[in-house]
């Protein structure tokens, strides 16, 4: 059994994301922009994993993984470039 | 079941929407932090239950159901750490609060 409703509830988090397009293009400081770029990515990787349900082939949880992984790596370095130690 | 899985679901985009209004409302930059933390607790938890729950019950896949909650420890761990570094950073290059602040012990020990 195939649960349509499952693109539409992806195609929510993607809207989201692209509502932080606001945040990203205008923030004032740069760690706005950084949380908001954060933000992002987590919203993106809920629209993979519910896209991989859908099709129910796991290559979009591993890009999903790969993508969440990445996005903490990239915070951290901002946060530590911002505290002036890099 | 199939409701059960909806619910999770609707109740993570409900915290995603929360989170999302509360980082382009908030008025300044740690106000904005301290909402961004919605999206990446609530928001993540309710689809990776979901998700678990439809890949086991209805996929009969153990594999994407294994992977998904090890990605929903890792969100667990890895979030708090990303927030600590983030507040911490932004303070250091000299973001401060619109208010004016009762108390600041953190400034006061980077001082010394």
């Amino acid at each position: 059994m195939k649960m349509d409703e499952l693109i539409f509830f992806g195609i929510c988090f993607v809207v989201l994301a692209l509502l932080l397009f606001y945040r990203l293009i205008k923030g004032p400081s740069a760690a706005d922009r950084a949380v908001a770029a954060d933000s992002m990515d987590i919203l993106v990787d809920m629209a993979l994993i519910l896209f991989a349900l859908y099709t129910g082939r796991s290559v979009f949880l591993d890009i999903a993984f790969i993508t969440a992984i990445l996005g903490f790596i990239g915070t951290t370095l901002i946060a530590r470039y911002l505290e002036g130690k890099l | 079941m199939r409701y059960v899985i909806d619910a999770f679901i609707v109740i993570s985009i409900f915290f995603a929407l929360a989170g999302t209004v509360g980082l382009i409302r908030m008025p300044d930059a740690f106000c904005r932090m301290q909402s961004s933390t919605n999206i990446a607790t609530l928001g993540v938890l309710g689809v990776i239950i979901g998700g678990i729950l439809y890949s086991a019950v209805y996929l009969h896949n153990g594999e994407m159901a294994v992977k998904l909650a090890a990605m929903g420890v890792f969100y667990i761990v890895t979030n708090p750490i990303a927030s600590h570094a983030i507040a911490k950073g932004a303070y250091r290059h000299g973001v401060r609060p619109d208010k004016e602040m009762k108390c600041d012990k953190y400034g006061e020990d980077m001082e010394k």
